[in-house]
């Protein structure tokens, strides 16, 4: 045990001491939260900043609106000072039609034109809004103007049935709704994307958590092989004891990893006041299937890396494994909207799958059939050690091999050695 | 008693039959030579005796013990690879090797210390592996596989690539070993290297025994009978002498080949009694001859 604990120090400490560890610990959740940060301040940019004024056409065919209308984009103005707006109101007649408009659209002459349809006030035909769409920021000024043309129809409605303004003001008076979940004892607020991105950096945890180490790993074992220090360490140690201590060591690693980005994300949920997206319960989920999780890919990526002699020819074999890590990445938007489907239910249960796609859908879905949790343990708990140990043999067979990369058959006929 | 003893030891891969049937004794405290050429098993016996690998029938036993791998702590082993962790430091990885080995902290530190200065790398200790010279980082290695100091020391290769200094420095220290009571065992395909160091020896070709012994009675099995003489005066009589079977004279000097069954004595009072000997050698075959004429022999 204590040579295991020797192997697993050395392998924590080199690790630890590399530059890409300490980059991709410090700097990826720094990048990340940057760029979190940059992309909100670009958004609110984009939805409130200042633009330069935007000429508007106005071609009136109902003859109903074009009051309220340039009444509505007087008081717009007058909020938003920095997004103004001119509207330049046309009457049907004296237009030249919509295809003049539409060209001196085409030309740039105005940024829009807003055609009201004649049935606006009944409200049966589209009105259009003419644009020649390019930026996302269009999609503002089309949201605005149409707002603009609702306050002004609903003025016009209002008039043509001689309500008083109060009752006006009345009916438009907006009616607030918050999203209550009452899964748990305590409410759940939060806005909707923060539900969304729970489980999305979950699993982005786990998956860079896991990856990352089950890498370090792969590399660790070649780097062994190659510099020929391996023999020099089995003349000291079992194959058993290496393996284990690498295990050990690069979990500790893992671990530091995951903590450290956890607690990140946690003084951010908290500091939003999203502290109850995480509970105790649900770290002892990610706890559990994170180690599972870890203890399969890194076995079986210490076992490639006994089997191959340069990170090149691992290549060949990770393949498929890469394909079973990425897949949960690859369906995790499908997953977090439907998490009791019957796609989240097979993946949950097959082994490579099962941390990842689990505990996405713990974060989806608190309240997760208890019973199901319970199966896609069992089915880690009995396929992780025999997975374990089939890895154990191919990497006590191949770690003293060198030359001719081993085919998959080869690796799976050295299982079956003494 | 035997430090190492190996009884019928077998093992193949694939179709290639790598040691075939060796049995060894290897007694405590001597040097004991592996000698033979390249693929003929030695490292593959080394590495069984290590239970890096394991035989596929045969059975080893290390003082005495059935299972080798219970010995392992007692044994120093410096594979034919060399090579540590480039990255890191001298000292790191000299510690890491001996904590793996078992060694306590304490033990540990001062027998670094001890090592690094006998190898004359006391200045090197905080340096990485990979910032030293070729010779160097052999001396390390060294260092790597005596630092838990064992009883018996398994070197494959171990003086292979190295200037004539560090070789003589570790000629000596094997030596100083062997004398303290430790066993050590190395491989080579260099003779002269054997001859001057080993006790004992071991030749082996393609995977099976062709001699093993005392290195001085395998050299007198193989003693030709051939005596060189220089003398001053006539030693033409030398021909008819009733124990010499032929003579010839060569470079100033006369080869003698003496009848089967005479003793190089009684040549010698022969000649004092009649010339004046300047030189009386009875010409024992090096290792490397013994070596060409067996694995020849078995050829043939």
């Amino acid at each position: 045990m204590n040579k295991i604990l020797a192997v697993a120090k050395r392998e924590y400490i080199e690790t630890a001491r590399t530059k890409i560890f300490l980059f991709g610990v410090f700097l990826t959740p720094v990048l990340m939260c940057g760029i979190i940060f940059f992309m909100h301040k670009m958004q609110h940019r984009i939805e409130h900043g200042p633009t330069s004024a935007q000429a508007i056409a106005i071609l009136d065919l109902s003859g109903e609106v074009a009051q309220d209308l340039s009444q509505a984009f007087r008081e717009y103005n007058k909020a938003n000072p920095q997004r103004v707006m001119t509207p330049t109101i046309y009457e049907a007649d004296k237009s030249g039609g919509v295809e003049q408009l539409k060209r001196k659209v085409r030309e740039g002459k105005f940024a829009a034109c807003l055609v009201v349809n004649e049935a606006v006030l009944t409200g049966t035909e589209p009105s259009r809004l003419l644009m020649k769409a390019k930026k996302i920021s269009d999609m503002q000024t089309f949201q605005a103007v149409r707002r603009l043309l609702r306050d002004a129809v609903v003025n016009a409605r209002i008039r043509q049935r001689n309500l008083s303004p109060d009752i006006a003001d009345e009916i438009r008076r907006p009616v607030p709704v918050a999203q209550v979940d009452v899964t748990e004892e305590t409410d759940r607020l939060g806005p909707p994307i923060a539900r969304i991105m729970t489980p999305a950096f979950l699993l982005f945890l786990m998956f860079l958590g896991i990856l990352g180490t089950s890498q370090g790993m792969l590399t660790s074992v070649i780097e062994e092989k190659n510099s020929r220090v391996i023999e020099v360490l089995l003349s000291a140690l079992s194959p058993f004891q290496l393996m284990a201590g690498k295990i050990l060591g690069l979990g500790a690693i893992g671990l530091t990893v995951v903590l450290i980005w956890g607690v990140v994300a946690y003084g951010v949920a908290l500091s939003q006041g999203w502290g109850n997206l995480f509970s105790t319960v649900g770290l002892g989920y990610f706890l559990c299937y994170f180690v599972l999780g870890f203890l399969m890919f890194s076995s079986l990526f210490a076992a490639i890396g006994a089997a191959c002699n340069t990170l090149k020819e691992a290549q060949g074999l990770m393949t498929p494994l890469m394909i079973l890590i990425t897949l949960p990445l690859a369906a995790w938007f499908y997953i977090v909207q439907y998490p009791d489907g019957p796609l989240a239910i097979s993946l949950s249960f097959i082994p490579p799958t099962a941390p990842m796609i689990m505990i996405t859908r713990l974060a989806a879905q608190p309240d997760l059939s208890i019973f199901q949790i319970i199966m896609s343990l069992v089915v880690l708990a009995l396929s992780v050690p025999a997975i374990m140990w089939a890895a154990a043999k191919i990497f006590r067979t191949g770690i003293l091999m060198y030359g001719k990369q081993p085919s998959l058959w080869e690796l799976l006929r050295w299982i079956r050695l003494h | 008693m035997d430090a190492l003893r190996l009884e019928n030891v077998s093992k193949s891969f694939g179709a290639t039959q790598a040691v075939d049937g060796l049995s060894v004794q290897v007694p405590a405290g001597s040097v004991y030579g592996f000698l033979g050429p390249n693929g003929a098993g030695k490292t593959t016996t080394l590495r069984m005796i290590m239970s890096i690998i394991c035989p596929d029938s045969g059975a080893i036993s290390l003082f005495g013990n059935s299972s080798a791998a219970a010995a392992k702590h007692r044994i120093g082993y410096m594979p034919e690879e060399r090579g540590l962790y480039p990255k890191m430091s001298v000292r790191n990885v000299l510690r890491y090797i001996g904590a793996i080995s078992g060694l306590s902290r304490a033990a540990l530190d001062a027998a670094i210390d001890y090592w690094l200065q006998e190898v004359d790398l006391s200045d090197c200790a905080d340096k990485k592996v990979e910032g030293l010279s070729r010779g160097m980082q052999q001396r390390l290695q060294f260092v790597a596989t005596i630092l838990k100091d064992p009883d018996l020391l398994i070197l494959d290769e171990p003086f292979s690539g190295l200037d004539p200094i560090n070789l003589d420095l570790l000629k000596d220290i094997v030596l100083r070993l062997r004398d303290s009571g430790k066993t050590v065992i190395f491989s080579t395909h260099v003779m002269e290297q054997a001859e001057q160091l080993c006790d004992l020896i071991l030749l082996i070709n393609n995977g099976a025994k062709v001699i093993d012994g005392p290195l001085e009675a395998i050299r007198a099995q193989h003693s030709s009978g051939a005596v060189i003489i220089e003398a001053e005066g006539d030693t033409a009589f030398i021909a008819d002498l009733p124990m010499v079977g032929a003579a010839t004279r060569q470079n100033g000097g006369m080869e003698v080949i003496l009848r089967d069954g005479a003793d190089s004595q009684d040549l010698l009072e022969a000649l004092v009694a009649r010339v004046r000997v300047r030189r009386f050698e009875v010409k024992i075959p090096c290792l490397r001859e013994i070596f060409v004429e067996l694995v020849r022999g078995e050829h043939e």
